[in-house]
């Protein structure tokens, strides 16, 4: 008995009667502590009951994001449960409270083991998550990702919150719009082997090609999803760069980090700032005149829509091609038959930034 | 009879009863709180997680009955997974990668015991330091990417049932036995109990302090190994941010289990509880339809309920 030999080691000889007389008071301490737990998880239970739960349907969707406790999936939250109150569903919305892949592909099996009707997923890694979505899908659960895609072979349907090509287009329309279409720009990325970003850039060059031939991208800079990094990076640049007519953030980090840098140098509305945020990062760009016009997809938007796909799939209602009716959004278009599009792009502007809060 | 008494007062008093005790009455609220709880299903499926942070709680036992701590076992197990997913990729059979994983979180280990015993610093420093570099390497040999196209079989050690138990379970056992044989029946178990309460009489009584700390880093870092191997297959991904986190909840089991934290204290069998409360809250919670955040709370609070309890204990016990 591996018990007996540490108390050995460490006191030798003890007397029987002290160990009763502690361990009598030590078994009702520890009662006491049990009771304290159970009534601790009891009433965290209950109010997660109240605050998760939808609707009193038969249908239950658990829907996960890449974390929970970001105000971006915190958006998508409000949308995914304003969707479950008119469907009247029970909605599960968690997630990992780290963006890991593996902590989503476990939250995922413990969902299987509850039995939700679809579940639905913004993936931290394809692959990952792939095994345990496979097993989901197996077990009779009808799959979805939204947000991040998972490996397609894994999942039935993915809502796209924008294409690559909507996306790229907006960003150098909004920019022309602000510099007369040309002029050469500088654009800041997170890092230039992201997939998306590589996208954008691809369909952002192409819009200038097509549309705007005057208007060109002189540098391309990974800003490491850093906002010092950001701030450093356009300083830098617009320094040694003086013609340089406006700069392109394209991730939610780079371009206050654009903004923040042209704002510090005083050169606002001399320099065109534009790109990809959220709107609660960039209300005190927007405000000071620093930015004009950015884009975004809608967040809250994007938690709606992916409830409204995955209680169509449980109904065997999903159209394979064409459009589907979502709720207040309308008509949203089948990209393919796997896949959803939320819409355009949101523009965010002094003259609308306040509504949102995301 | 008065043996027998004796016996059985004994088996009332000790912390793993108590421990038994707590994990029987979380059982009970669990399936009260979630009818999907008690069912054999569940609970054959929520032991695929707890293995891997199972595995490394066996060899943090020891490293923490030493009086020691090794917070670099998450990093490790990226490491390892990294290790064994891009060699495969870079055309190393995938039996000959999976060796490599082992080699290289056993390595890591010794890396570690290398460092504490031949510089005579403390653990906690030289693995945080290994923390950071274990990581740092993991990231930076892959470019933050991730190798997933593994043949099929390499699902075997993470996906595998045997009928319907997980097949990861039964190494788990098998480790838990091999552990627990060296910790309490060889001469070995001994001396890691002996450096623990106390090192300076350990080393007049001629026990090899440096052999015995190196063995037990090294030997934390097998089990990193294996665990990495699991964790691989289980997530089919090989990426560098495999593990993070993870030495908090390999601690946090000990603890829990009984092991003081000063060293000369613990047990496989209270470590394996502190696994199986541990695993239990996490997935009871969660299937009650508790938010990760919250069950993060509850988390922290057993925690410091329970590490209060043993310190009151043993200063009682004194």
């Amino acid at each position: 008995m591996p018990v007996k030999e540490s108390k050995m080691h460490r006191k030798g000889g003890r007397n029987v009667s002290t160990r009763q007389m502690w361990g009598f008071k030590g078994v009702r301490a520890l009662l006491l502590m049990a009771l304290i737990l159970i009534a601790a998880s009891c009433g965290v239970g209950q109010q997660a009951q109240q605050g998760g739960g939808g609707g009193g349907g038969p249908t239950k969707i658990c829907m996960m994001p890449k974390l929970v406790g970001i105000p971006y999936f915190n958006a998508a939250e409000k949308g995914a449960k304003e969707a479950a109150e008119q469907l009247d569903i029970q909605l599960v919305y968690d997630g990992p409270t780290e963006a890991k892949a593996a902590l989503q592909s476990q939250m995922i099996e413990q969902w299987i083991q509850q039995q939700c009707s679809a579940i639905t997923v913004a993936a931290n890694d394809p692959n990952a998550l792939a095994p345990a979505m496979k097993k989901a899908g197996d077990a009779g659960i009808k799959t979805g990702a939204w947000d991040a895609d998972v490996a397609q072979d894994a999942r039935d349907v993915f809502v796209n919150q924008a294409t690559f090509e909507a996306i790229g287009y907006k960003m150098v329309d909004l920019m022309a719009e602000q510099t007369g279409g040309k002029g050469k720009f500088l654009v800041v990325t997170g890092s230039l082997t992201a997939p998306n970003q590589v996208a954008w850039l691809k369909y952002m060059r192409e819009r200038m090609k097509e549309k705007y031939p005057e208007m060109s991208i002189a540098s391309v800079q990974p800003g490491e999803e850093d906002l010092q990094k950001g701030i450093d990076i356009t300083k830098n640049y617009l320094q040694a760069n003086p013609d340089t007519a406006g700069v392109f953030g394209i991730t939610s980090v780079a371009l206050p980090g654009a903004a923040e840098a042209v704002k510090q140098i005083g050169r606002q509305g001399e320099v065109a700032v534009t790109g990809l945020s959220t709107p609660n990062e960039m209300k005190p760009y927007v405000n000071a005149g620093v930015v004009e016009k950015f884009a975004l997809w809608n967040t809250v938007d994007l938690g709606y829509l992916a409830v409204y796909v995955a209680n169509a799939q449980v109904e065997g209602n999903l159209p394979k091609s064409g459009t589907f009716k979502a709720g207040r959004l309308g008509k949203v278009k089948m990209l393919a038959p796997d896949e959803v599009l939320l819409g355009p792009p949101v523009v965010f502007s002094k003259e609308n930034i306040d509504q949102y809060d995301f | 009879m008065s043996a027998a008494a004796a016996v059985l007062r004994r088996l009332t008093f000790s912390r793993e009863v108590v421990l038994l005790g707590v994990l029987i009455v979380l059982m009970i609220v669990m399936s009260i709180l979630s009818p999907f709880f008690l069912t054999v299903n569940n609970l054959l499926n929520t032991s695929r997680f707890f293995v891997e942070v199972g595995l490394m709680s066996l060899g943090m036992t020891l490293i923490i009955i030493t009086g020691g701590i090794d917070l670099s076992v998450g990093s490790n197990l990226g490491l390892s997974s990294v290790a064994i997913g891009f060699s495969f990729a870079a055309g190393l059979p995938l039996p000959l990668a999976i060796v490599l994983g082992l080699v290289v979180g056993t390595a890591a280990g010794l890396f570690n015991g290398l460092f504490i015993t031949l510089l005579d610093l403390h653990p906690l420093v030289v693995t945080l330091g290994t923390f950071a570099l274990f990581q740092g390497l993991a990231y930076g040999a892959t470019g933050a990417e991730a190798v997933s196209d593994f043949p099929g079989w390499f699902a075997y050690f993470g996906q595998a049932y045997l009928g319907p138990v997980p097949g990861q379970l039964f190494i788990f056992i098998v480790a838990v036995v091999m552990v627990w044989l060296i910790l309490s029946r060889s001469r070995f178990g001994r001396y890691v109990y002996a450096i623990g309460n106390n090192e300076e009489a350990a080393r007049f009584s001629g026990v090899p302090i440096r052999r015995v700390k190196i063995a037990i880093y090294s030997g934390i870092g097998l089990l990193v190994g294996m665990a990495a191997v699991i964790y691989t297959s289980r997530v089919y991904t090989a990426r560098g941010d495999s593990g993070l986190g993870l030495e908090l909840d390999v601690i946090s089991a000990v603890v829990l289990g009984g092991a003081s934290i000063y060293g000369g204290s613990g047990t496989i069998a209270g470590t394996v509880l502190g696994v199986l409360i541990i695993a239990t809250l996490r997935n009871g919670l969660t299937l009650a339809g508790v938010p990760s955040t919250w069950v993060l709370f509850v988390l922290g609070v057993l925690l410091l309920v329970a590490v209060f309890f043993n310190e009151f204990f043993r200063v009682k016990e004194e």
